[in-house]
């Protein structure tokens, strides 16, 4: 005989878990399921050497993208969090260089006072290139889950750190070139 | 994309360092929309953009046909 229906009443004892997109739960999958928080932006602009922050340039991603409840905001290359939880932070971009390139970092830089006296370097990876005699281009993406547990202190920035002063940092306003990507995985 | 400089921008990031310039729109980047950027970020801090005059259009194009003869120069063009 083929199992149509499952007696769960039967089975368990004590109250039965909402799995299906109830009310049960009041984070992550919420009516119905899926992600509360996420958002993406992006350098619209080249840009040589190094800049520690990135603070000009950002737009929101408008190319065929929508984000997902209130999304981050921006402002000098400062990014502000919508609301506390824990927050998978993706960042990248391509540098291209003619010549010895030593190192050219991504970082993420978090701070616990909205960068008025504290910055603390959150993640970190570099990418380099020997000379090749010509323009060579090289794709580098660094990522973190933060925990931002107040929203005026917790905050973002992106910098990059390169060796050489005419490395150019290649940028997009039509497509991610360099950028970054926000998604909330959970209540802190 | 093509890796042969083709467009102001181009130019425009290899005659300063940092984030120097912007675009009033940066969907349409023509020299009449270039803008300088105020701060730029160093060692962690915002501070006042050094370069404080836009080089002009002329010399934009100048530094573009550079960078193309280049360009050319070491891909056989």
């Amino acid at each position: 005989m083929a199992l149509s229906k499952i007696d769960v009443a039967n089975m368990l004892t004590g109250a039965t878990p909402v799995a299906n997109g109830g009310t049960a739960l009041t984070s992550g999958f919420v009516n119905g399921g899926g992600l509360t928080e996420a958002d993406q932006w992006r350098v619209t602009t080249n840009f040589n050497g190094s800049a520690n922050p990135v603070s000009s340039n950002w737009e929101r991603n408008d190319t065929n993208f929508d984000k997902i409840g209130t999304g981050m905001s921006e402002s000098s290359g400062t990014f502000t969090f919508p609301s506390t939880g824990i927050y998978r932070i993706q960042y990248g971009g391509v540098v291209s260089y003619s010549g010895n390139l030593r190192y050219c970092d991504y970082k993420i830089n978090g701070s616990t006072d909205g960068f008025s006296s504290n910055t603390t370097l959150l993640s970190a990876t570099d990418n380099a290139s020997t000379d090749q005699s010509a323009d060579v281009y090289i794709g580098c993406s660094v990522e973190v889950v933060y925990d931002v547990t107040n929203t005026s202190n917790n905050k973002i920035r992106f910098a990059i750190d390169s060796h050489q002063s005419g490395a150019t940092q290649r940028c997009s306003s039509t497509y991610n070139y360099h950028y970054a990507t926000f998604t909330k995985l959970g209540d802190t | 994309m093509t890796k042969r400089p083709n467009h102001i921008e181009d130019a425009l990031c290899q005659m300063n360092e940092n984030q120097w310039f912007t675009w009033t729109d940066s969907k349409n980047k023509i020299y009449a929309n270039l803008r300088l950027t105020e701060k730029v970020g160093v060692n962690g801090e915002l501070v006042d953009n050094s370069v404080t005059e836009l080089p002009t259009e002329s010399a934009v194009n100048a530094k573009l046909k550079e960078l193309q003869d280049a360009w050319d120069a070491a891909n056989g063009g």
